[in-house]
């Protein structure tokens, strides 16, 4: 695949989370599908402004915690009444409370790296390029201080012209074009 | 510095009306007719149980035990997690304070409550009956009891008599009644005080809570030793105090999140509640469920590992004859329901849905404390069997928790639902987002 060229989107910075919200809030209403925040904390507040509200990492740590268990607890079962059936005082080889800690032992552990896995395979980590790092203030700023909106160039709405005018209405500190 | 950082549209100001809004009289009334209603419920029961089987008052006094523990339960474990609170700090636990310390002053009931065990502890515990080394070999003789209870009875008096009972039941009463009498009594003062003096108080707070939870630990393990593992004299575990007290923190944060939402209809919690402290008390109880499956099972597999014949006998009562349903239910409903139902953001962050699930915790701890309580007595183990008494564990902790809760209304009432002059207050009116 050919580097992409052209615009990626129109970079907006704020000084406060407060006005980041009430702009993205703005953009969303007015339409705006293909935009993004990007914030130095998680700010819920912000992805909600912009309608993102579900992810499938909980659907994936589910999956993977009852899998991990269900598969430790077979294992086991296996192991203690048909591979290797063993007579520990008496008890009977289908033995479930015993099982339960090393089932839920993997359930914890599957669940964890299914999360965390899931998570990076879902959000495209690790990327080692981003057109927002062509923005000098996004360097500088965006994991410490700056709080920024991004309008895609992908948005059918998008007009460099009008969309900068639109987002100067926001009442950023600045606004600048972005190259992929 | 928040307002200027966050614009006019997420102002907060703190209400002006602090105090409990005037509903929390109609909870107090309503309270008190389903106390009426069910404690002449209870009577009827009684009276219909001592016809069948003779056993009715013996069901009233066991059905009081659970009543007792149920209401001990929010009154100490109020206590020790608003000392928990004074030290760890934390937004949610400034929305908790008042209600926490609330539930703590209403000790004097759950003493008046523990009384009437006293008196007829005879009724209810082995060892109080059979109180000399000739009694009890008389009772062996004629049958009443077995050999390994005369062994422990015999072995454990010096601990397990009616005279230890009492006073070191008192002790701990005088114990909990000081720490509730003294963060109470301080609490005023510092609301008095400047917000000048806040760190001094913070320090002083800390430094009464940090040794009372410390002690808490060790009271609540005598106090649910005696009364309750008591019963079964031949039985002991040394997690048991440990299980009493995880269950307190169970029922103490499920109940402040039902109180802190009902409350959150009127000011000043309207203001005040913001959905992430819903959420992190939502989060804090999960943690309470797990650790509460996490020691109940762990005791469970040790007994059943080593399958000791003076322990496995305690779980068999509580097993065999029809009380391994009762036992699945209490899973189900002690950790399952809860379990899955608080996994969920969604739920944590609904006032309906989560006080739903923490009306639903506390019916599970009454549950828990019927299949601890009921199978102790020699009618009951492994045996679990219909009768009109067995109905009043129904009904008997459903009155008794009723005065309790009227109780608690009235308590709230006298002053204000927030702490001002504290750091934390300032936060807790921010906007939710400063806080991500």
């Amino acid at each position: 695949m050919p580097p992409r060229e052209g615009t990626y989107g129109l970079l907006a910075e704020f000084r406060t989370p407060g006005d980041l919200v009430r702009a993205a809030r703005q953009a969303h209403e007015d339409g705006w599908r293909r935009l993004d925040c990007y914030t130095p904390y998680p700010l819920e507040e912000a992805a909600e402004a912009i309608g993102f509200h579900r992810n499938k990492v909980p659907l994936v740590t589910l999956i993977g915690g009852l899998l991990g268990g269900a598969a430790m607890f077979a294992l086991e079962t296996w192991i203690s009444v048909i591979a290797f059936p063993l007579n520990i005082a008496g008890r009977p080889t289908y033995s479930w409370p015993a099982f339960l800690v090393p089932a839920y032992e993997w359930t914890i552990l599957w669940a964890g790296l299914s999360a965390g896995f899931g998570m990076l395979a879902l959000n495209g980590l690790p990327s080692l390029y981003h057109p927002l790092f062509n923005a000098p203030n996004f360097r500088t700023g965006a994991t410490t201080d700056k709080f920024f909106l991004c309008l895609e160039a992908l948005d059918p709405k998008f007009d460099l012209v009008e969309s900068k005018a639109y987002l100067e209405g926001l009442e950023p500190i600045s606004v600048v074009e972005v190259e992929y | 510095m928040a307002e200027e950082l966050h614009g006019a549209i997420f102002d907060r100001p703190l209400p002006k009306e602090l105090g409990a809004p005037a509903f929390v009289d109609g909870w107090r009334n309503r309270a008190l007719v389903v106390c009426v209603i069910f404690a002449a419920a209870t009577v009827i029961l009684a009276f219909l149980g001592q016809a069948q089987d003779g056993l009715g008052w013996d069901h009233f006094l066991r059905a009081w035990m659970l009543g007792l523990m149920l209401t001990f339960g929010f009154a100490v474990g109020g206590l020790a997690l608003l000392m928990v609170q004074y030290c760890s700090g934390g937004k949610y636990g400034l929305l908790l304070r008042r209600p926490l310390e609330a539930m703590s002053r209403t000790l004097p009931l759950v003493f008046v409550y523990w009384i009437v065990i006293a008196i007829f502890m005879k009724r209810l515990f082995l060892w109080a009956r059979y109180t000399t080394v000739s009694s009890t070999a008389a009772a062996l003789k004629d049958g009443l009891i077995n050999e390994a209870q005369a062994h422990c009875l015999d072995f454990k008096r010096p601990m397990l008599n009616p005279f230890a009972f009492v006073g070191v039941s008192v002790l701990c009463f005088v114990i909990w009644g000081l720490y509730a009498w003294k963060l109470k009594s301080m609490a005023l003062r510092r609301d008095a005080e400047g917000p000048e003096t806040t760190p001094r108080w913070i320090k002083k707070f800390e430094n009464w809570s940090g040794p009372g939870i410390v002690v808490y630990a060790v009271t609540i393990t005598v106090a649910s030793v005696y009364w309750v593992m008591s019963m079964d004299v031949t039985w002991f575990s040394t997690v048991y105090g440990l299980l009493y007290l995880v269950e307190q923190g169970f029922l103490v944060l499920a109940f402040g999140i039902i109180v802190a939402i009902a409350l959150s209809k009127a000011e000043p919690f309207h203001t005040l509640l913001r959905q992430t402290e819903q959420h992190d008390l939502g989060k804090l109880t999960f943690a309470f469920v797990m650790l509460n499956i996490y020691l109940n099972f762990g005791q469970f597999l040790i007994i059943w590992s080593g399958n000791l014949p003076n322990e496995i006998n305690w779980y068999l009562d509580r097993i065999r004859g029809g009380w391994g349903v009762v036992i699945t239910l209490d899973f189900i409903f002690h950790w399952l329901v809860p379990f899955t139902l608080l996994l969920s953001r969604d739920l944590k962050r609904n006032k309906k849905r989560l006080t739903r699930v923490c009306q639903f915790m506390i019916f599970a701890v009454a549950v828990n404390l019927f299949w601890l309580i009921e199978p102790n007595f020699k009618d009951a183990a492994r045996n679990l069997h219909f009768s009109w008494g067995i109905l009043e564990y129904a009904t008997l902790p459903v009155a008794m928790t009723a005065l309790w809760v009227a109780a608690f209304c009235m308590r709230l009432k006298t002053r204000p639902l927030v702490q001002v002059n504290d750091p934390h207050l300032a936060e807790i009116l921010e906007p939710e987002h400063a806080h991500a």
